[in-house]
């Protein structure tokens, strides 16, 4: 059962995919943007500026830069996309494949921590707030919940880093994941904290931490208001429903009845997973900015910036690759959860 | 609650006074601000963004967008304000005092905090309008006719909604060419697929009540049914929601100046302050920097409180 289900959903999320594909490419193509004017820069002579259109192939119809981005009927002689194949990137001539393997895992580590370290602060507090509405930690949450994310994060990243780098001086300045006096980790898995310990070396494992230490922060603090809000409002109708209400006249404990209205709570928050991690994508571009943590966002300014437009292309479609597959992930862990849901 | 009473008429058109049975109530504005003191001040805020917007370039003491002889000056203490505010209103200052400092190319910066509106809220309130105009007749027509078009309008939707919303919003404003109405058009887009889902959900609903089979009973048109009986019923998760998409737009748009994608300096705008004092920050040239996400901060504060209060007239 759950196996058709998991099959159909990658059918449709790799439709999705082709989806985004065609639509990222033709609309960077049908913008008023001249990437070869942008790269020879606006005094080169018209040789130099075709030499350069017919390197970089946009002298070709349409059609066939459309056939050669996607590997079907190419006359570029290089794979496409349906072979696994992003380009070749027009600024630094690297495969765009192999630059976002080194810059996502960045992403994906700040995401992942602030994640995981929101739903630990967010979880208690929706909790709490839910079960006494008006009490103590509702009215701390109610501000910080009202803003549901829709904070100036970049902003606040830079407030971060004046009080506690500049006042305080407890953080390291906001530039790199590691002490550039220390030899970056060889790459494993792209996770700074993770490889430092797979090769023993911890003091370049604490001085990763200490640089995840503000961007972490900010990204926390910035999303785990909406995840509180989300909690309460679960918590609520859950608290509400009749089987609680049955739990309660039967005479069960308090803290029972609230273990059951936490499992009835906890399932739809596993949804929400799935929304905050690609809130947070989109959130990591500023904070990267902030930070200079090199990751996928940084690598998406600086390509968007110099119209590269094989690396615009392969940014678009990594990252909703990403999110399309924690939304598949997330689905099939609550179809384990939640006995009412039945593929 | 109880001091409207509903009396069904048995004339033909009774299928209205059914509806106003079902969705209950008006929104009580002025009962709303006496009992609901976010909502006073969320409306408060709301309302001085939108003079802001209107007269903020005009009242300010100095011009937002040329230099004055005094750089990076920090803002006065706190102890002096008393005495200029006094001789601000006696006009015994020789110069209006630059009450938040000034920037590093010696432009005022409470006088560029208080322009700025100009671009950010016309920008975000434009954006966010214009999705949900977009999005709720898309949503409307594609949850009214349920046929092989509106799926393939359902679909390309769902694709658009995989984008991310950043770097969607930035590209097309990169490429299309930095100018306040691109910024909006891409507001626009990337924010009408949620508009489409939430007003589509709504039709789709609304359409199994019985007011709309009572309509369809007197003989009005399909078309007509969609527009004067379901669309009006159908608006209110949209609105809630326009009212937080304004929120998210207004960072948008400054997140957009920040990274250099956004409206060309010097024009006063939020974000581009932020940009602008970042790197002296660090050094402990804060005033810069901090004032923008201040006023950036309560403005976003303001519309969340007044989405907050719909939602809860909502449920």
């Amino acid at each position: 059962m759950i196996g058709r289900f998991v099959l159909k959903r990658l059918g449709i999320a790799f439709l999705q995919l082709i989806g985004v594909a065609l639509v990222v490419f033709f609309m960077i193509r049908m913008l008023p943007a001249d990437p070869v004017a942008r790269l020879v820069g606006m005094n080169a002579s018209k040789d130099a500026y075709e030499q350069s259109a017919r390197a970089l192939g946009v002298d070709q119809p349409l059609w066939q830069q459309l056939a050669n981005f996607l590997g079907v009927f190419s006359n570029s002689g290089q794979k496409g996309l349906l072979q696994g194949n992003l380009g070749v990137s027009w600024v630094t001539n690297t495969p765009v494949l192999t630059e976002i393997r080194d810059v996502l895992p960045v992403t994906l580590e700040i995401v992942t921590y602030s994640l995981l370290l929101a739903f630990l602060i967010a979880l208690p507090l929706g909790l709490a707030s839910a079960r006494k509405p008006g009490g103590i930690a509702d009215r701390i949450t109610l501000i910080w919940g009202m803003f549901a994310g829709a904070q100036p994060d970049f902003w606040w990243g830079l407030l971060f880093v004046f009080v506690f780098y500049f006042l305080l001086n407890v953080a390291p300045p906001p530039m790199g994941r590691i002490d550039p006096l220390l030899a970056t980790p060889q790459a494993i898995t792209g996770f700074m904290t993770i490889d430092t310990l797979l090769q023993g070396r911890f003091d370049a494992f604490l001085s990763a931490l200490h640089h995840l230490m503000l961007p972490v922060l900010t990204l926390v603090y910035v999303v785990s208001g909406a995840i509180v809000k989300m909690v309460r409002t679960n918590t609520l109708r859950a608290l509400q429903s009749d089987y609680i209400l049955y739990a309660r006249a039967s005479g069960l404990p308090e803290a029972q009845v609230a273990r059951y209205a936490l499992r009835a709570a906890l399932t739809p928050a596993i949804t929400l997973v799935g929304i905050f991690y690609s809130v947070l994508l989109s959130a990591a571009v500023t904070i990267e900015v902030v930070f200079t943590m090199g990751g996928i966002g940084q690598y998406a300014v600086r390509s968007i910036l110099a119209f590269d437009y094989p690396a615009i292309q392969g940014v678009v479609l990594v990252v909703a690759f990403v999110s399309l597959m924690i939304y598949l992930l997330l689905d099939i862990v609550h179809a384990y959860l939640d006995p009412r849901i039945r593929y | 609650m109880a001091d409207r009473i509903v009396t069904v008429p048995e004339e033909i058109d009774q299928h209205i006074d059914v509806a106003l049975l079902h969705t209950d109530t008006r929104f009580r504005f002025r009962e709303r601000l006496r009992k609901d003191p976010l909502f006073l001040i969320g409306s408060i805020i709301v309302a001085l963004s939108l003079f802001l917007a209107a007269f903020g370039p005009h009242i300010a003491p100095y011009d937002p967008t040329a230099a004055t002889a005094e750089i990076a000056e920090p803002p006065p203490a706190l102890s002096e304000w008393p005495g200029l505010l006094v001789g601000v209103i006696r006009g015994t200052n020789e110069a209006p005092p630059h009450w938040l400092g000034t920037d590093q190319s010696g432009l005022d910066v409470f006088s560029r905090v208080i322009a700025a509106p100009r671009t950010d809220i016309t920008i975000a309130l434009a954006g966010a309008l214009l999705s949900l105009a977009l999005g709720t007749i898309i949503g409307l027509v594609a949850g009214f006719y349920r046929n092989w078009a509106t799926e393939i309008v359902m679909r390309v939707s769902d694709v658009l909604q995989a984008f991310p919303v950043f770097i969607t919003a930035m590209l097309l404003v990169t490429l299309s060419g930095r100018s306040v109405i691109n910024i909006v058009i891409a507001l626009a887009l990337v924010y009408t697929p949620i508009f489409v889902r939430l007003t589509r959900a709504e039709v789709m609903s609304q359409s199994a009540r019985g007011y709309v089979e009572a309509a369809r009973a007197a003989g009005n048109r399909p078309f007509m049914i969609a527009l004067k009986h379901i669309l009006p019923n159908s608006m209110v998760p949209a609105l809630v929601q326009t009212s937080v998409t304004i929120g998210f737009a207004i960072i948008l748009t400054a997140g957009l100046s920040f990274v250099g994608a956004g409206v060309r300096p010097p024009a006063p705008e939020w974000g581009l302050m932020i940009s602008h004092g970042a790197s002296q920050l660090i050094l402990g040239e804060w005033w810069t920097s901090v004032f923008p996400g201040i006023a950036m901060t309560i403005t976003v504060f303001g519309y969340a409180a007044i989405a907050r209060a719909f939602e809860e007239w909502f449920r």
